[in-house]
């Protein structure tokens, strides 16, 4: 289906049109997927996510995608655009160095319908790590941690994660294996473990220390890459691997 | 038991990058001139030092190579059975190949 947008104004220049092409199925009407061709009027700083509204409002009202914050801190809008996943909101078209822009659902989820992914795969592993901090009993707040004590892991950058599933979508473990835990739940998982604070670390480190745990990860770093919060979560599955070794050495309590 | 494995796995990394140096250096960087012939190879294998380097490259390789092709098995989710089968297999395969391999050796290195 090609649709032809809406006379430009304005900014909008004829000469600057996106060719964007976007995935679309309904499991409720459609036997199988297929792609949609639109051309959209490029204005300046439009991100990926200004051309699926634009075509939602202008050309195809029943383009379905999900989106809340549009400033990269809710991780709704996770696309898979021009081969890589992304966030729509946070992805400049100008970054593509294309005019031609293929979008669609993140890989590695069960599609609900065209831009939209069920998440819940995702989330049933980020609960199997049990994803909140549990403090020690004998614990009176606040904790101090002195800088210099060696106590203080430098989780911080491991922190900034917003569930988005872009590291998930881009995993080839996940893709090849669907137990596998994956990058997200996985550094989770090292945020808490890594907390002396924490009251079930053992515990934790036992959820992550099975076959389809860290141990599948290959350091492939194909969730680093996609990250939009830069955060290397290899890193985290390496020292989750580091700590099970030392829990079969004794060393880890 | 998969912390245990990927360590050992660790272990037989670094082995092999000195065994293998090792070896190497020893058949071709010592030996650069005329090709050994069965006799010098016989007679290199009688040292302890080399007949133990290769026994140790062959040991440690076979476990690196397995574990590997293991790895890349469960990888793709074959149940729990089909695991249990091919680890069986694997283990049988790398002490057949070990057993065999450094039989030859000795059998070679202490040939009259």
């Amino acid at each position: 289906m090609t649709v032809s947008s809406e006379e430009p104004s304005g900014d909008f220049e004829m000469s600057d049109l996106l060719h964007v092409k976007v995935f679309r199925f309904n499991p409720d009407n459609d036997v199988e997927p297929r792609f949609d061709d639109f051309e959209v009027a490029l204005f300046d700083n439009m991100a990926v996510l200004d051309v699926v509204m634009h075509i939602q409002n202008y050309m195809d009202r029943s383009l379905s995608f999900r989106f809340s914050c549009r400033i990269g801190m809710c991780g709704s809008c996770a696309m898979y655009v021009n081969g890589r996943a992304r966030l729509a909101c946070r992805t400049q078209v100008s970054s593509l160095n294309t005019r031609y822009i293929t979008i669609m659902p993140l890989p590695n989820f069960p599609i609900i319908r065209d831009l939209v992914v069920d998440m819940e795969p995702f989330f049933d592993k980020w609960k199997k790590i049990k994803p909140y901090y549990i403090p020690k009993k004998e614990i009176t707040e606040p904790v101090v941690v002195r800088p210099g004590s060696g106590e203080r892991e430098f989780i911080d950058d491991m922190l900034d994660c917003i569930t988005c599933g872009c590291c998930y979508s881009a995993c080839s473990m996940v893709a090849t294996n669907q137990e596998y835990l994956g990058p997200a739940a996985l550094n989770r998982a090292y945020t808490l473990i890594a907390d002396n604070r924490d009251a079930i670390r053992v515990e934790r480190l036992k959820v992550v220390d099975r076959v389809y745990g860290v141990w599948r990860c290959h350091t492939q770093f194909n969730c680093a890459e996609v990250c939009p919060k830069n955060i290397v979560p290899t890193r985290s599955i390496q020292n989750l691997k580091r700590r099970c070794v030392l829990r079969k050495f004794g060393v880890f309590r | 038991m998969h912390a245990w494995t990927w360590f050992l796995q660790r272990i037989s990394a670094v082995v092999l990058i000195i065994a293998l140096g090792l070896h190497i250096g020893f058949l071709h960087f010592s030996n650069a001139g005329e090709p050994l012939n069965y006799n010098e190879i016989v007679a290199r294998l009688k040292t302890p030092v080399l007949m133990g380097l290769d026994i140790l490259l062959l040991t440690f390789g076979l476990y690196h190579a397995l574990y590997g092709l293991y790895s890349v098995f469960l990888d793709v989710d074959f149940g729990k059975w089909t695991r249990a089968v091919v680890l069986g297999l694997l283990v049988v395969l790398g002490l057949g190949f070990a057993g065999f391999g450094i039989f030859g050796l000795i059998s070679i290195g202490y040939s009259t």
